[in-house]
């Protein structure tokens, strides 16, 4: 059971922190389909970061003596930096989209093409290679937590420190924290409710006397920040900390899952720890045991191993016939903004 | 202003295109302009490339200097007349995978720093979803940048290196993990060299050393989908050495054993989940056998305090994780087969079948790196020597599916 939360929130909150990067780029008016290209730029500039840092040989002296706080302070810095360049490399759909009003669903589309091409080129020319890898051991040895760390003995074993204190990565919790605070204020703050009036109609919103270019620049920023940091904690989390030039389609998932949760935060977070359990289920099958007697109880049930793989995928499209009915996306989504129009 | 700023983010958009489309086959285009603007640019001074000037300043000082390993040797090198002796073209995966690609790339580098020639890689188009005629496309810029020898790694080479080599009867091709091949009429192609090694002494070795190390849980992850010979090798012999040792000890051993999430040899989400799935339920170690599956396998492995068996080459420099490999010499018998060209001996491998194994001591665990403890370097060397004069036999010829097999001492649990 551990093992199974464990592994869904892996696999849930880059999801859930993309998908939320995406709300407040629609909220904002502008369509952000950029996401996967953005992830998967901060995949790499946070891995790029860690090489670097690891090269130049900043933390040896914190892995050698295992001060546990100092790497933490080091994932929480590539975090930082993956989140920073992420919102530049935004800028660029903010900048085609909102100055130049152009159509924000090629601008988008333009992004996914540029950042892979662009990746793969510096990756190339870095590492010899399609894969940039850490300069030396692994992303669980430099960065997961163990209950060991947390100075829990060995022998202490119960549901909630097996499940949340250890072989987890402090990312999952920060990320988790991020969605909450950013989700209140969207819809507590005087900032959030300003910045939801210009995707849903910027004129009245401007003749209150709001700025709507700032307003929707802030959202593609704050959207490029949260989708470059969850494009480093997928490639921290599930790739051994390494970039491709590739996230596994996980933008785009995102965005299925922005739609699917009705551009809001709380059926986001629900809808990605949906999906995420079954990719989950899918992987490992095989040794899940539920109640921990040792008896794997989806393999006796006798079904094919491809039907837990199909699992993730059909049930998306049957929540999504479901509910798609009563989805609402933000009114002024992907119109650009003309003062003169009323 | 506004439509110059159009117009320019326009032109990174088509830049950024125009970058996706060629992410490989232009690879060659543009070192070939690298080049000649070097050859304009340099002419006497010869420094521009680092390498280069490395290579000629320890050859004056020391003669053929010693080299401490292959990673000291850069991976490109730029040649004055832009020909390049030796050609390497990988096989799926990366060109640093830490093992297949990254092994007999060693050898080709070794080889030709020693011998003072010149030495290129190339990653045929399309990655892992490489198709004959990208790898075809790859091993004809191999030979029209001058050739002589195309080292050609990886079984799934065997059609467009057939087509290669009748296109270019005068160009050497090498052929590691791979047998000798035949033109339509079923005539021998004698510029193709066929080395196979016997993967399953070496699977047979690992299996053996970790169940005599105590070690009773097992895993094997193997790349290819269960198609590739030289994992099925492996895995076969890791099961008899299992046995074999499970027997000697008296006592049982189950081994997981799957070919999942490993079709195109790399690391994926799905494999990390699957894997730490397993050590969550009490395996100890896992047999990593598939290129740059590693990476997903040591994930897992590290976040379970689990151990890990590298494959082809000594991995334990990688991970701490990683307790011992099952290797092949891939460096060496590189080298040797590209040695056997220079030497002029090539009609000893040209057009033949080569299979090393122990008494080529082309197989074996690194004993350099040895980190097991209740089973020594001794009693490693007791095994070689018994696999030596042939009073060990390992089986070579895998089943269709391991599925099927029964021992006494070994419960295999085949994941699908």
């Amino acid at each position: 059971m551990s093992f199974l939360i464990r592994q869904t929130l892996i696999y849930a909150v880059p999801l859930m922190i993309v998908a939320l990067a995406g709300v407040f780029a629609e909220r904002s008016g502008i369509i952000n389909l950029a996401l996967e290209g953005i992830m998967i730029f901060g995949a790499f500039v946070g891995v790029l970061f860690v090489r670097v840092m690891q090269q130049a040989g900043v933390f040896d002296v914190a892995k050698e003596m295992s001060n546990y706080l100092a790497l933490q302070g080091f994932m929480c810095l590539t975090m930082l930096v993956a989140a920073l360049l992420g919102a530049v490399f935004s800028l660029l759909l903010a900048f085609a989209a909102i100055n130049l009003k152009a159509d924000q669903t090629i601008g988008g589309t333009a992004l996914n093409l540029l950042a892979p091409a662009l990746v793969l080129f510096l990756i190339r020319i870095i590492a010899n290679q399609n894969t940039l890898q850490m300069a030396s051991g692994d992303a669980a040895s430099w960065f997961m937590i163990k209950k060991a760390m947390l100075g829990i003995d060995s022998d202490t074993s119960n549901f909630f420190v097996d499940t949340f204190l250890n072989k987890v990565y402090l990312s999952t919790y920060i990320c988790i924290i991020v969605f909450i605070v950013l989700s209140v204020i969207l819809y507590k703050t005087r900032f959030g409710l300003r910045l939801r009036s210009c995707g849903e109609n910027p004129q009245a919103a401007d003749s209150l006397g709001i700025n709507v270019v700032r307003m929707r620049y802030t959202g593609v920023v704050i959207s490029g920040a949260l989708a470059g940091m969850g494009g480093f904690v997928y490639a921290l989390t599930t790739t051994n900390c390494s970039a491709n030039g590739d996230v596994a389609g996980f933008g785009f998932l995102a965005l299925a899952v922005m739609i699917f949760g009705n551009w809001k935060p709380l059926n986001i977070a629900g809808a990605s720890l949906l999906f995420g359990l079954f990719k989950c289920i899918a992987a490992s099958y095989s040794s899940i045991d539920i109640n921990g007697d040792g008896i794997y109880g989806l393999t006796t049930i006798g079904l094919n191993a491809n039907f837990y793989r199909l699992l993730p995928y059909v049930i998306t499209l049957l929540v999504l016939a479901f509910t798609s009915k009563n989805s609402r996306a933000p009114k002024a989504e992907g119109v650009p903004y003309d003062k003169g129009q009323r | 202003m506004k439509k110059t700023l159009a117009l320019l983010l326009a032109l990174c958009m088509i830049f950024g295109l125009m970058a996706g489309c060629s992410s490989s086959s232009s690879e060659t285009e543009e070192t070939e302009t690298e080049e000649t603007v070097e050859a304009t640019e340099t002419e006497e001074t010869a420094d521009e490339a680092e390498e280069t000037e490395e290579a000629a300043e320890t050859e004056e000082t020391e003669e053929v200097a010693e080299v401490a390993s292959a990673d000291d040797i850069a991976d490109t090198m730029t040649s004055d007349d832009g020909t390049y002796d030796i050609a390497f073209i990988t096989d799926v995966g990366q060109l640093k995978d830490k093992s297949f690609n990254q092994g007999t790339f060693d050898g080709v580098k070794l080889y030709a720093y020693e011998n003072g020639l010149s030495y290129k890689y190339y990653q045929p188009a399309n990655g892992s979803e490489a198709t004959n005629d990208d790898r075809y496309d790859a091993m004809v810029s191999a030979c029209e940048n001058g050739a002589q020898v195309v080292v050609c790694a990886g079984y799934m080479q065997e059609d467009a290196l057939t087509a290669a080599a009748i296109a270019y009867p005068d160009v050497q091709f090498i052929f590691i993990d791979g047998y000798a091949l035949y033109d339509e009429d079923g005539n021998v192609l004698t510029n193709v060299a066929g080395i196979a090694f016997q993967e399953e002494q070496s699977g047979y070795f690992a299996g053996y050393a970790v169940v005599a190390e105590g070690y009773t849980s097992l895993g094997f992850s193997g790349g290819g989908g269960g198609t590739n010979s030289a994992c099925c090798r492996y895995g076969y012999g890791f099961l008899q050495g299992a046995e074999a040792a499970a027997e000697a000890l008296g006592v049982d051993v189950t081994i997981n054993y799957s070919w999942l999430y490993g079709s195109s040899f790399q690391a994926s989400p799905e494999l990390q989940t699957m894997i730490s799935g397993w050590y969550e339920n009490g395996v100890e170690i896992v047999f990593a056998c598939g290129g740059s599956m590693f990476d997903s396998i040591v994930a897992a492995a590290a976040e379970n305090d689990g151990a890990v068996i590298g494959v082809d080459v000594d991995q334990s420099y990688e991970s701490d994780t990683v307790v011992t490999s099952a290797m092949k010499g891939l460096s060496s018998a590189t080298s040797w087969a590209i040695g056997k060209y220079f030497d002029g001996e090539w009609d000893d491998i040209g057009g033949a079948s080569t299979s090393l194994g122990v008494n080529d001591d082309a197989v074996g665990l690194p004993t350099d790196t040895w980190s097991l403890e209740n089973f020594s370097v001794e009693d490693y060397e007791e095994l070689l020597a018994a696999l030596k004069d042939g009073s060990l036999v390992v089986d070579a010829e895998y089943p269709e599916s391991v599925a099927e097999l029964t021992f006494d001492h070994v419960t295999i649990n085949y994941v699908e």
